[in-house]
């Protein structure tokens, strides 16, 4: 299917299989749409009158299209129109082609894509499904007056196949968003791993939220290379915030541990709870390498205490003047 | 799909060296950070001296792929040499690298995207090992 | 093939050593007796390996840092490693392997205040 027209639609497009379309995975949706062989000779049948009206029914298509402003703004270059007009025949015609295989689905996954992209919400890119096959229908039944039933039967076929296309074009929508949360979710998961200098050669390093193994080694890497650019000797590395201490997490903590020792670093937990602690203890983890204080002020306390600074209140405290 | 290829033939420990610094060096040049490069070198490291241990002789290759869009490092470690009996065992962790027992395997394995295993006893050993950008 | 020596330097009772940069598994070993031998020499209470220039550190040079560390023990010196870069801690840790119970620094500097040899905060004492 080397068409150059098609050319500009081949810029990073979900892959069927990336996407987890494959053929099985077709053939269960034609099983469901009850598409099989017959309907394929029924639209094999319509191909000549599908070329005949091919140009009139793009025409009245865009000629509606462009009558909605929702619609006309992803239109405004004629250019554009042009060649879009080309592709969309194109597309149409595919519909009587006979052929519904691999490459079929390559090309609607790729067209669903490319609707994605220029974001054209998924209410008009079905409209505009739903106007095609009345202007299809209407034809059909012109074309077969003295038969209305065959007519009848002919459009079920093409509504089939026009089902198992949406039900590719809305799949590649789910994708382009999911993927974009992806990408999102690892960003914030690249933001949240700070480590703050507190005192001279103390770090604090406060981990909330969800663990996983991606996570922690953002935060061992972080954590590594703040020990060095600070020369930290101690670490505050406060868990309070974590969602779950399942074993592998309290693992890759204990992993965290080890590597800061390896530069020379100390590392006080905070904020393991007992209750935690006694339940990974009872998985069978060997906490003693973890070096745990209750809580947060008492590990700042015990972590100055280990660099030698004594922490002293020089006098009653003085209530801040009020203006 | 494998790019540029460099073959380092592993015939004593200096190829050793030899070998995780070409890796370091392709990891660079395909954009890996330096922690990447670090864990490329390691798990080179480990599986070329199993070539030198254990087979006496074989080769690593390092090349650049690219798949689905992603850019990454391919590294193939492979020898003649008496091959692994049970790879299940050695794949095991607690076969730790530690110890003098044990051939690093599960070790390379948490260092790198993807690793396989492939060993005939009598044959020979392939361990082929990705790394991608993120 | 010439085989590159690891320089030890001597500060009163502290042996010094410098590691410049990849060293085959053979002038580890080369490197572990000749630091084993100078230690009963110099009858050093502590012995500093500095491996700042190293960019990996793999199971074999790990377990050779272990056991030079064993053998200064065996004759009464103490043995801290210094500079481990981030990246290799890193890697060593991913990896699984350990120093066990040989202590480290965060570099020279700290390993020596560590031992005493200087005045200053110390370094991260072996459990």
């Amino acid at each position: 299917m080397a068409d150059p027209r098609l050319a500009w639609m081949d810029r990073a497009h979900p892959l069927p299989h990336e996407m987890g379309v494959d053929e099985e995975e077709v053939e269960r949706r034609k099983a469901f749409l009850e598409f099989g062989e017959d309907d394929v000779d029924v639209l094999r049948g319509l191909r000549e009158l599908a070329r005949k009206y091919a140009d009139p029914v793009i025409e009245e298509f865009y000629g509606h299209i462009l009558a909605f402003d929702e619609t006309k703004s992803f239109f405004r270059d004629p250019k554009v129109l042009a060649r879009v007009k080309e592709l969309q025949k194109d597309y149409f015609v595919r519909l009587t082609e006979g052929d519904y295989g691999k490459s079929y689905v390559a090309n609607r996954l790729k067209v669903g894509a490319a609707h994605e992209q220029v974001r054209l919400e998924p209410k008009w890119y079905l409209g505009m499904y739903s106007y095609y096959l009345r202007l299809v229908a209407k034809r059909m039944q012109e074309s077969l007056t003295n038969d209305p039933a065959k007519a009848f039967a002919n459009f079920l076929s093409l509504m089939k196949l026009v089902f198992l296309d949406i039900g590719l074009a809305v799949d590649t929508y789910i994708f382009a968003r999911e993927s974009t949360m992806r990408k999102q979710q690892e960003a914030i998961r690249e933001l949240s791993t700070p480590v703050l200098q507190i005192r001279e050669r103390l770090l604090l390093l406060p981990i909330i939220g969800v663990i996983d193994t991606h996570r922690a080694r953002l935060i061992t890497d972080s954590l590594l290379r703040s020990i060095r650019d600070n020369r930290a000797k101690v670490v505050v590395m406060d868990v309070t915030g974590v969602a779950t201490i399942d074993s592998k997490v309290a693992n890759h903590l204990i992993q965290t541990v080890i590597a800061a020792g390896l530069m020379g670093a100390s590392v006080i937990v905070t904020g393991l709870s007992s209750d935690v602690a006694q339940a990974l203890v009872g998985l069978g983890l060997d906490l003693h390498k973890l070096n745990t204080v209750g809580d947060l002020q008492g590990g700042i306390e015990e972590a100055e205490r280990l660099l030698g600074y004594r922490v002293e209140r020089l006098e009653p405290s003085r209530s801040p003047p009020r203006d | 799909m494998p790019l540029t290829e460099t073959r380092v033939p592993i015939e004593d420990e200096e190829d050793i060296v030899t070998a995780r610094q070409k890796g370091r060096q392709l990891a660079a040049a395909r954009g890996l950070s330096l922690t990447e490069q670090t864990l490329i070198a390691t798990a080179i490291s480990e599986v070329a001296r199993n070539i030198v241990v254990y087979a006496h002789r074989g080769e690593v290759v390092l090349s650049a792929v690219e798949e689905q869009g992603r850019r990454g490092v391919m590294v193939v470690a492979r020898d003649e040499g008496p091959g692994i009996p049970n790879p299940t065992l050695a794949m095991r962790d607690g076969f730790s690298t530690g110890n003098s027992l044990g051939m690093g395997l599960p070790g390379a394995k948490r260092l790198m995207d993807e690793f396989e295993l492939s060993s005939t006893v009598g044959k020979g050993t392939t361990v082929t090992m990705k790394k991608w950008v993120r | 093939m010439p085989v590159v020596t690891v320089p030890i330097l001597k500060q009163g009772d502290v042996l010094i050593a410098s590691m410049q940069e990849a060293l085959s598994d053979h002038a580890l070993i080369e490197f572990r007796d000749r630091l084993s031998d100078q230690v009963g020499r110099a009858r050093a209470r502590v012995v500093i390996i500095d491996v700042t220039a190293l960019d990996v550190l793999d199971s074999f040079a790990t377990r050779t840092l272990r056991s030079i560390a064993y053998t200064a023990q065996l004759r009464g010196a103490r043995t801290v490693v210094v500079g481990i870069q981030p990246e290799v801690a890193f890697a060593m840790v991913q990896l699984g392997l350990t120093l066990e119970s040989v202590e480290t620094a965060l570099d020279l500097e700290e390993g020596l205040a560590l031992v005493g040899a200087i005045a200053g905060s110390g370094g991260h004492a072996a459990h």
